[in-house]
């Protein structure tokens, strides 16, 4: 039996989706306009006036938190390596998705490395397959993560124009 | 300008830290701005960052300008229609219940036609920003009850839309029915003009002002909400209504989100300065000699928001506790009643108004947030049957 998950709009704070769980239990998420999200959970016989637990996460580790929990984070071994070598630059992963601007183009129609100043230094494929260095005529699809390189302060632009 | 922007800082750092120690023990920020406007203003002795409020009249209407186009832009009619009839009916008796009380008190208060109307107003539209704070730093989202509160603030949100757009012309003439009727009819054209540009034309000014850019998406945002603002003041159609109508139509536009992350800053500085401004204008003293009027007022809305969470639990079949929420948090009052406050100050309407408002904003504002903290409490004082009816027997 697969859990239904109710989407329901909260004017003026955000969208919140609520979880009702076999065991009993209900798990809320809600997303603030802000990006801000938040987490209630109610276990087994509670009340909503009174939530277990009540947890605020920021966009990120939302995200980061999202992708343990469907079991799709991971560290990937060639990122501790490269992180040893280039010490003060930032290395990152992120996975497209069905909606991001990149899925099925190639590393040069989307003009990564002139637009968004990071590199794909490497393609992991949703088969379990991995390109390293991946030419420009490379084409990234759903499921892919892209393994980038570059500036800190550039992430948000790759995450932008890349995986939306 | 040295000194105004001296100033000026120093406004906006007192109402800061004032806002922050409120905080702590979860006060809202709108009630101390506005008195952290009262303390430094020119009435009380001490410290005095201004003499003349005037000096601040454009950065606060500014503000206004700000809270209104938010307010536009985070309206949806979808909301409305997507509650269902109940809520729309739970909405409605809501208005029904403190505007029209509101609109009796103020005839009974005998300070004139206008200023009953703008005390309706007043007294009668909850203020949506402390509402959703409140339900926010309370935890409350998970609550069922949390999605009648929030519809309610939507139908009050439309309802203050028409309002505004008769106060103007009321507030404005009063010289013979024929002028007055004629200007309501010129504000309601004005907003239907806009309302078919929102409906029509979102797409385009959306495209018109939309770039990567947020640099350019800003000024070109802020810019628009300010022209149409001034223009409307210009055709007597109200500033206010100007920016809620520009708000709307980039509601409907492709930057939306954009737009609302942008603007949230420029918002909470600008509406920050309009209610220490406003702040500045109240003597306390004057506040103090409509403490009977005011304390009806309050007692008045205490009770009115009662019935109104009892009778919403009824309708729902909530728990009592959840009466007690939605009576508690929908009484809180803010930036509506004090923008109304301010523009009948600028049409020129019995003195007593301002004073009156910023007393009874004060009180509700900050009772409000305790009430609903406590709401556990007073839920203990209503019986099962008055929400649950079926089930007690």
């Amino acid at each position: 039996m697969s859990t239904e998950i109710i989407e329901q709009d909260l004017p003026g704070i955000g969208r919140c989706f609520t979880a009702d769980l076999a065991d009993g239990a209900k798990v809320m998420v809600v997303i603030h306009h802000t990006g801000r999200r938040e987490l209630y959970v109610i276990t087994a016989g509670g009340s909503p006036d009174e939530p277990d637990a009540v947890v605020t996460l920021g966009d990120d580790e939302a995200r980061r938190l999202g992708s343990v929990l469907s079991g799709a984070y991971f560290k990937p071994a060639i990122v501790e390596k490269v992180e040893e070598v280039i010490g003060g630059l930032l290395i990152d992963w992120a996975t497209v998705r069905e909606s991001s601007p990149a899925a099925g183009h190639t590393i040069a129609d989307l003009e990564i490395r002139r637009r968004t100043r990071m590199t794909v230094a490497a393609i992991l494929r949703a088969d379990g397959s991995s390109i390293i260095a991946p030419e420009p005529n490379e084409t990234i699809g759903v499921g892919d993560r892209l393994v980038m390189i570059g500036r800190p302060e550039d992430l948000e632009g790759f995450l932008r124009h890349v995986i939306g | 300008m040295g000194e105004t922007l001296v100033g000026l800082g120093a406004a906006l750092l007192a109402a800061g830290i004032l806002a922050r120690l409120g905080r702590h023990i979860g006060l809202p920020t709108i009630p101390l701005f506005m008195l952290a406007g009262i303390v430094f203003g020119p009435h009380t002795p001490g410290l005095e960052f201004f003499d003349d409020p005037a000096e601040l009249e454009l950065l606060a209407t500014v503000g206004l300008v700000f809270l209104l186009f938010y307010l536009g832009l985070e309206f949806s009619i979808g909301d409305l229609i997507g509650g269902g009839r109940k809520l729309v009916t739970v909405g409605a008796i809501y208005i029904a219940l403190n505007v029209g009380a509101g609109i009796i008190l103020g005839f009974a208060l005998g300070w004139g036609d206008r200023e009953a109307f703008v005390i309706a107003g007043a007294v009668g539209i909850s203020s949506s920003a402390i509402v959703t704070k409140l339900l926010v730093e309370l935890r409350r989202l998970a609550n069922p009850e949390t999605r009648v509160i929030l519809g309610i603030i939507v139908v009050e949100d439309v309802f203050l839309a028409l309002y505004l757009a008769i106060l103007s012309p009321i507030l404005g003439e009063v010289s013979g029915i024929g002028s007055v009727v004629w200007s309501i009819g010129r504000a309601f054209l004005f907003l239907l003009v806009l309302a078919v540009v929102a409906r029509k034309g979102a797409a385009l000014v959306g495209r018109l002002i939309t770039t990567d850019d947020d640099e350019l998406l800003t000024i070109a945002f802020v810019g628009l909400a300010i022209i149409v603002a001034g223009i409307a003041e210009e055709v007597r159609v109200s500033a206010a209504i100007g920016a809620f109508m520009v708000g709307l139509v980039l509601a409907e536009s492709a930057s939306r989100e954009r737009i609302e992350r942008l603007v949230l800053p420029l918002r909470d500085t600008f509406a920050a300065i309009f209610f220490f401004t406003f702040g500045l204008t109240i003597d306390p003293g004057d506040v103090w000699s409509v403490a009977g009027p005011i304390a009806i007022a309050v007692t008045m809305s205490l009770v009115l928001n009662a019935v109104a969470g009892l009778l919403t639990a009824r309708m729902y079949r909530f728990s009592p506790r959840a009466a007690a929420n939605i009576g508690s948090t929908v009484l809180a009052r803010g930036e509506f009643a004090l923008i109304l406050a301010a523009l009948a100050a600028s049409a020129g309407v019995d003195a007593r108004v301002g004073p009156f408002i910023a007393g009874y904003v004060l009180i509700l504002a900050l009772g409000a947030p305790i009430l609903a903290a406590n709401a556990r409490t007073l839920a203990r004082f209503i019986p099962r049957r008055w929400t649950l009816p079926e089930q007690s027997t």
